[in-house]
């Protein structure tokens, strides 16, 4: 080939030369095909490189880099911890008659002794219940504890301001592509989002959002570990159709029109209003719209397990803990009613059977559970004030099944402007049990029981409050608009008492706004440095008016009544909080 | 809001005012969009005059080097007859959804 191009030099070069008198020398002629020729030897062997990389490195990276940070604010956080007893069950074993076995049975040293109280009366666990909780002890000899009732915890509601002036996260993403064949690839993600200085991987336990669970691992700071955010392939046009299959880990984080936010394509398949949770799963395809004949119309059905039950929980041991146990699945559909680019209508529905009271995760254990919960372990932790051990948390029981539901749609003017609204429907299906936290949409009732050793009284979960089905409503909407040196967007969203949709990936601080039972308004402003470089400035306001935001497992209480005493919460809740934010994202 | 905060935000201001000189100029990729449909896919079509072509035929550099270098050796009038901001846009276009840009982050 480089044989025939210097002969063909050559010959185009000698032509002018012969019917010109400026025309150049022999001499003159062959330094310039010397001069071509090691041009050529130079590019050939500049090309080698990039051949060999193509040949070789079957996997594309690209990604983004983001450093932020937040002024956080919480306005009265509260904690009133209490739970919810079934007295008349207490009453009764509480009427044993003294040595009768059960609650009266006075207690004894090691030695065999009896015990008695101060007073001489005999010490049985019952009264040293009574004693520690002397409110108790009136209003049940006063006999006015009957049915279910609360059972406070506390001497009362403990309410602050807290105020995190400065906080700052990095967050690094990865995007794999791989060509496997013409109609067959891998996309993948790995993700690290940390705060700055912590890399312990784990949380103490205030609120739902510091579990470390599955679902969530790539949404929430948690160290400088890299997780697999995303991992699937797709499987296109199958024997020349236009099914598709993709199985793996979803890309179902980032969805419409939460992207808009974000400044980004759309991030992912379902809608972002219901869904922003690491799912494994499979999805089937069909871009029906080539038969419709409306632009984009696709239909996928979606298949995923959000628990395991048995593998990795004990099972083997044959104990009780993992008999009401279920794996949890979901299914459903998500479709593109219409995406011609500028306008997408979405709607995603899908059912998550046999839900479980929390998944599987870890955190650290608040010490503030012990004193509630674990007098004895409590007595030795409190030489250890600033430590917190490692906890590996495994749910206790299916308590229902959640159906969700969302339609949405946006729109991109040629101008630059975009609108987007969204409506949700979630509903909670209890199925009657729950665990220490509740079951699905309402509060365990808890019964008193002896400790195996028979010492004291404990409260341990018995089952829900009822099984009544509970609806959820939420809504979603916002615009983005051109302004000098980039964009200004207003968002807002409203979640209903019993608004439970599975967005807490989302990665704001604060908690999933999305998933806030409560109003949420957001603004900002984001300046294009370049094409591949921005920054983003603005503010998020929260203002709860239930508890349990982003959670199935309990009753949602009005943050008032909370603040006011006259309803209790495991969990301190907030009742307004705002964030402060400044953002500098890079795509490379 | 403390000391600290007040000069953090002082900081990304005056990071704006230093950062917005480099803002960028480009074309409008969503008119472009309908330009490219217009003037080009009516050719470049499956089975076409032009031979089938998407924004996805080339990478990003290669898109601006045919729209800076070759438009001219295009058969036709189409790129005589497009306004230069029209083909700005259909540059920008082509660019934004090249076969290395950014897609949208969905299965199939």
């Amino acid at each position: 080939m480089s044989r025939f191009i210097i002969l063909l030099l050559a010959v185009l070069l000698t032509l002018p030369a012969a019917t010109s008198f400026a025309a150049p020398t022999i001499e003159e002629l062959q330094k310039q095909i010397a001069d071509i020729v090691e041009e050529l030897d130079d590019l050939s062997d500049r090309l080698e490189a990039p051949e060999r990389h193509s040949a070789l490195d079957r996997i594309s990276f690209t990604g983004d880099f983001r450093n932020t940070v937040d002024s956080l604010h919480y306005q009265d956080v509260t904690w009133n911890p209490g739970i919810k007893v079934d007295y008349d069950d207490f009453g009764a074993k509480a009427m044993d008659p003294l040595n009768s076995a059960g609650f009266n049975t006075q207690l004894s040293d090691a030695g065999g002794n009896l015990l008695t109280n101060a007073d001489g009366t005999p010490l049985t666990p019952l009264s040293k219940m009574m004693i520690a909780n002397p409110s108790l002890a009136a209003a049940f000899m006063a006999g006015d504890l009957s049915g279910v009732g609360p059972f406070a915890m506390s001497a009362g509601p403990r309410t602050s301001d807290i105020n995190n002036d400065l906080m700052y996260t990095t967050r690094l993403r990865l995007n794999m592509k791989a060509d496997i064949a013409k109609n067959m690839n891998f996309d993948g993600r790995l993700t690290m989002y940390k705060a700055w200085g912590d890399s312990s991987g784990s949380r103490v336990f205030d609120s739902w959002d510091a579990f470390a669970m599955d679902g969530t691992s790539s949404g929430r700071p948690s160290g400088d570990l890299i997780h697999v955010e995303r991992a699937f392939f797709n499987w296109k046009d199958i024997a020349g159709s236009d099914f598709y299959l993709s199985i793996g880990r979803r890309p179902s984080t980032y969805g419409p029109p939460t992207n808009y936010r974000e400044n980004e394509m759309r991030g992912g398949t379902p809608s972002g209003h219901l869904v922003n949770f690491n799912f494994d799963g499979l999805t089937i395809g069909y871009h029906i719209g080539k038969l419709t004949g409306i632009e984009g119309q696709t239909i996928r059905f979606c298949y995923g397990q959000g628990f395991e039950s048995e593998y990795g929980n004990g099972t083997l041991f044959n104990d009780d803990i993992t008999a009401n146990l279920e794996d949890t699945h979901l299914g459903g559909f998500n479709i593109d009613v219409y995406n011609n680019g500028s306008t997408l209508v979405q709607a995603t529905l899908f059912r998550a059977q046999d839900v479980v009271d929390g998944f599987t995760g870890v955190f650290a254990f608040p010490a503030q559970y012990a004193t509630l919960f674990a007098p004895t372990m409590n007595a030795d932790l409190q030489k250890f004030p600033n430590m917190n051990f490692n906890v590996r948390y495994t749910p206790s029981t299916v308590i229902g099944n959640i159906n969700l539901l969302a339609l949405g749609v946006t729109h991109e003017y040629d101008s630059g402007f975009t609108w987007f609204g969204s409506v949700g429907m979630t509903q909670l299906e209890s199925n009657g049990q729950a665990g220490m936290f509740g079951g699905m949409g309402n509060d365990a009732v808890f019964e008193a029981q002896l400790s195996a050793d028979g010492s004291e009284i404990i409260m341990m979960p018995a089952r829900a409050e009822d099984d009544d089905t509970q609806n959820g409503y939420g809504v979603y909407v916002g615009m983005q608009m051109p302004a000098p040196m980039g964009k200004f967007g207003l968002e807002y969203n409203y979640g209903s008492e019993y608004w439970t949709p599975f967005t807490q990936a989302q990665d704001d601080l604060l908690g999933s706004k999305l998933a806030t039972r409560g109003h949420v308004f957001e603004a900002y402003y984001i300046f294009d440095i370049n094409p591949r470089a921005f920054i983003k400035v603005g503010g998020l306001y929260y203002d709860y008016e239930y508890t349990g935001s982003g959670s199935p497992v309990g009753k949602p209480i009005k943050i008032a009544d909370i603040e006011n005493g006259s309803a209790y919460s495991l969990l301190p809740v907030i009742d307004t909080a705002w964030d402060a934010y400044a953002k500098i994202t890079m795509k490379f | 809001m403390n000391w600290k905060s007040l000069l953090l935000i002082g900081l990304i201001l005056t990071a704006f005012t230093a950062t917005s000189v480099l803002a960028i100029d480009g074309g409008n990729s969503r008119k472009g969009k309908h330009l490219y449909k217009k003037n080009c896919k009516v050719c470049h079509n499956a089975g076409g005059e032009g031979g089938e072509l998407t924004p996805m035929t080339k990478t990003m550099s290669q898109w601006d080097r045919y729209f800076k270098k070759k438009t001219a050796k295009h058969p036709g009038d189409v790129f005589k007859n497009l306004k230069e901001k029209d083909q700005k846009d259909i540059n920008q276009f082509l660019y934004d959804n090249a076969a290395d840009s950014e897609h949208p982050a969905t299965c199939g």
